[in-house]
C-alpha cells in the first residue's frame, strides 16, 4: 500500500513537471503558470483563513512584494535573486510591523482594517506617480536570471511557479501536522482554552501573519518578473476576492483542496477571455452555490463520499 | 474667508446627508443582523439602474420614479435576505463572504446586461441658488431635501412604531426580543429591506448628478464603510455623526488640497479610530 502511495507521487511529479515540454502549447504552459502563482497565493491566505481571520489586504502586500522587487531591480541594480529574496522579506517584514496592531482586532473590525489598509496600499501606488509610475504601473521590470544567463523560456517560468506552489504546499500540510497546526485550529474558535495552557496566542498569530504575509511577497516577486509589469490594478481588493473564493471552492480545511479550487478556477478567465463579465457572474455564482450548499467545499464534498462508501 | 468657509460647510453637509443615507441602512443590517452587508454599493447602483428605467425610459415623475426605484430594490433586498442570507445571521465570517459574493454576481449580472458604460439622464431641475453669496445647486438642494425628510421618517418609524420598536429590541438582545413574542426571522427580513431600500433610495436621487452604470456602487460603498468606522459599526447616531463629518472633511480638503489627500486621510482617519476606538466615535463596544 505504501509503495503503491510513493509510485503515485513520483508519477504525479514526473507529470506535473513533464506536461508542458510534452505537449509544447506556449498558452496552456502559461495557464499552468497561472495556476501555480495562485495556488501559492491561495495557501497564504489559507493560512489566516485557518485561524479566522480574512484579509482582505493580501493582494496589496503581494502588489508591495512585486513593486518591491521590481524597483530594487530596475533602480538599484539588483540581480534578479536579490530581487526575488527581497519581495519576500518586504512581505514578511510589512506584516510583521503591522501584525502587532492590526492583529488585536478580530472578526469584522479586522476585515474592514485590512480592507483599508489595501485601499492605502493601492492609492499609493496609484497616486505616487513618481516612484511607483501611477495607473500605468511599472514595465520593463528585468526578467528572471540565474548566473546571467536571462530566462526567456515560458517552460522554466512554469518549473519556477511549480517549485514554489509545491513548497507552498508541503510547508502548510507540515505545519497543519504539527503542534504549532494544532495550536492554530484552538486559536480558531478557543483562543481562551490555548491561553490558559500557556499558550501565547498574539505570539503565534503574529507569526502566521508573517509567514503568510512572506508567501504572499514571494509571490509578488515572481509575478513582477514573469509578466514584466506591475500595476496597482493587478493587486486590488478583487485580488483578495479570488483568493477567497478558491479557498471556499476547494475547502479551507486541507492544502488539497486549495490546489483542487485554483486548478478549476484559475482557467476560467483565460478561456473567458473575451467576456470578462461572464467569469465574474460565474466566480460569484460558484461562490454562492459552495456557500449556501457546501460550505466545506470540494474536500468537504469528497471526505462525504468517502465516509458513505466505506460504512 | 467666512464665507469660503460657510460654502464648504453647505458643501459638506449636502454630501454628508447622502453618505448618512447610505451608511444608515449599512449600519442597520449590521446592527440587528451581524452581517457586514459588502453588497451594499450594489444597492445603491439598483436604484440608480431603476431610477434610469422609471424615469428616463418610461417617463414617469421623477419622484413617483424615486419612490418606485427605492421600493423595488427593498423588495430585492429582502428576496435576497430570504433566500441567501438568512441563514448567516450571526456568522460574521461567513456571512461577509456571501455578501462579496453577491456583490460580484449583481454587478457582473448588471454589466452583462447593460453593458459597462455609464450613460446620464436628464436632471430633473437645473440652476443655481444664491443665498447670501452661498452657491447651492439645485439638484444637489433637493437630493438633501428628499434625504432629511426620508432620514426623519426613519427616525420617527425606529422610535414610535411597532415595528420599529421590535427591530431596536432584535439589535439590542435578539434572544431577551424573542421572549417578548417579537419573531426575529420577520425583522431580519424587514431590516435588510429597508437597509436595501435605503442604499437604493441614495442611488436612485445622485443618479442624474452622476452617470449610471455597474461599477458606480463601489465608492458609495467606500464612504458607507468609513461613515460607519467613524461612527461605529452598528450605532445608528453614529452614521449620522460619521456622515456629516466625512462629508465636511472631504469638502474642506478637497477645497484646500485635492480630493485624494481628502480620500487617504479618510482611511487614514479609519486605520485610527480602528486602533484606537474599534467601537467607532459613538458606538459602544460589546
Amino acid at each position: 500500500m505504501k509503495t503503491w502511495r510513493y509510485l503515485l507521487w513520483i508519477a504525479l511529479a514526473i507529470a506535473l513537471i513533464g506536461w508542458p515540454f510534452v505537449l509544447g502549447n506556449k498558452f496552456v504552459t502559461h495557464i499552468g503558470t497561472l495556476i501555480c502563482m495562485f495556488t501559492l497565493m491561495a495557501l497564504s491566505m489559507n493560512l489566516l483563513l485557518r485561524i479566522g481571520q480574512l484579509s482582505l489586504a493580501q493582494g496589496a502586500i503581494m502588489g508591495l512584494g512585486a513593486y518591491g522587487s521590481a524597483l530594487a531591480m530596475m533602480s538599484f541594480g539588483f540581480p534578479f535573486w536579490a530581487g526575488f529574496l527581497l519581495s519576500g522579506v518586504v512581505g514578511g517584514l510589512v506584516s510583521l510591523l503591522i501584525g502587532p496592531v492590526v492583529l488585536k482586532l478580530r472578526g469584522v473590525y479586522f476585515v474592514l482594517l485590512t480592507f483599508a489598509f489595501g485601499e492605502i496600499v493601492i492609492l499609493s501606488f496609484t497616486e505616487w506617480v513618481d516612484v511607483f509610475g501611477g495607473v500605468n504601473g511599472i514595465f520593463g521590470v528585468p526578467r528572471a536570471s540565474f548566473f546571467g544567463h536571462v530566462i526567456r523560456d515560458r517552460n522554466v517560468y512554469y518549473l519556477m511557479a511549480l517549485a514554489m506552489a509545491a513548497g507552498g504546499y508541503f510547508l502548510l500540510r507540515a505545519i497543519y501536522r504539527s503542534e504549532f497546526g494544532a495550536i492554530m485550529d484552538t486559536l480558531h474558535d478557543h483562543e481562551e482554552l490555548a491561553r490558559s495552557l500557556g499558550v501565547d496566542a498574539m505570539a503565534y498569530r503574529l507569526a502566521v501573519f508573517s509567514l503568510s504575509g512572506t508567501i504572499a511577497g514571494f509571490a509578488g516577486g515572481f509575478y513582477a518578473s514573469y509578466f514584466t509589469f506591475v500595476t496597482p490594478m493587478a493587486f486590488d481588493f478583487s485580488n483578495a476576492v479570488n483568493l477567497v473564493v478558491i479557498n471556499v471552492l476547494g475547502g479551507i480545511s486541507s492544502p488539497m483542496g486549495i490546489v483542487l479550487g485554483a486548478l478549476i478556477l484559475v482557467p476560467l478567465p483565460e478561456l473567458l477571455r473575451d467576456a470578462v463579465e461572464y467569469q465574474v457572474l460565474l466566480y460569484g455564482l460558484v461562490l454562492i452555490i459552495f456557500l449556501k450548499f457546501m460550505p466545506e467545499g470540494i474536500v468537504g464534498l469528497i471526505h462525504k463520499l468517502r465516509g458513505k462508501s466505506d460504512d | 474667508m467666512l464665507q469660503l468657509l460657510t460654502q464648504i460647510g453647505v458643501n459638506g453637509v449636502m454630501m454628508g446627508l447622502v453618505y448618512i443615507t447610505m451608511a444608515l441602512g449599512f449600519t442597520l443590517i449590521f446592527g440587528i443582523m451581524r452581517i457586514v452587508n459588502f453588497a451594499h454599493g450594489e444597492f445603491y447602483m439598483l436604484g440608480a439602474v431603476a431610477l434610469m428605467f422609471f424615469y428616463a425610459h418610461f417617463g414617469l415623475d421623477y419622484f413617483v420614479a424615486v419612490f418606485l426605484a427605492a421600493a423595488c430594490v427593498a423588495v430585492f433586498g429582502m428576496l435576497v435576505e430570504r433566500v441567501l442570507l438568512r441563514q448567516f445571521v450571526g456568522r460574521e465570517l461567513n456571512g461577509m463572504i456571501m455578501t462579496l459574493a453577491i456583490a460580484i454576481t449583481i454587478k457582473a449580472a448588471v454589466a452583462i446586461v447593460l453593458g459597462p458604460q455609464e450613460v446620464s439622464i436628464p436632471r430633473p431641475v437645473t440652476g443655481v441658488i444664491t443665498l447670501g453669496g452661498i452657491l447651492v445647486p439645485n439638484d444637489r438642494l433637493l437630493v438633501g431635501g428628499v434625504a432629511v425628510v426620508v432620514l426623519s421618517g426613519f427616525y420617527l418609524f425606529l422610535r414610535f412604531a411597532p415595528a420599529g420598536l421590535a427591530m431596536r429590541a432584535v439589535a439590542q438582545d435578539w434572544e431577551a426580543a424573542a421572549l417578548q413574542g417579537i419573531r426575529p426571522q420577520r425583522v431580519y427580513l424587514w431590516s435588510f429591506g429597508i437597509g436595501c431600500m435605503l442604499a437604493g433610495l441614495a442611488g436612485a436621487l445622485m443618479a442624474p448628478i452622476y452617470t449610471i452604470g455597474p461599477y458606480i456602487g463601489t465608492v458609495p460603498m467606500l464612504k458607507a464603510f468609513i461613515v460607519v468606522i467613524l461612527g461605529g459599526l452598528g450605532s445608528l447616531p453614529g452614521a449620522v455623526v460619521g456622515g456629516l463629518l466625512l462629508g465636511l472633511v472631504e469638502a474642506g480638503f478637497a477645497t484646500f488640497i485635492n480630493t485624494t489627500v481628502a480620500t487617504m486621510i479618510s482611511f487614514g482617519l479609519v486605520v485610527a479610530i480602528l486602533l484606537v476606538r474599534p467601537a467607532g466615535l459613538m458606538g459602544n463596544a460589546r
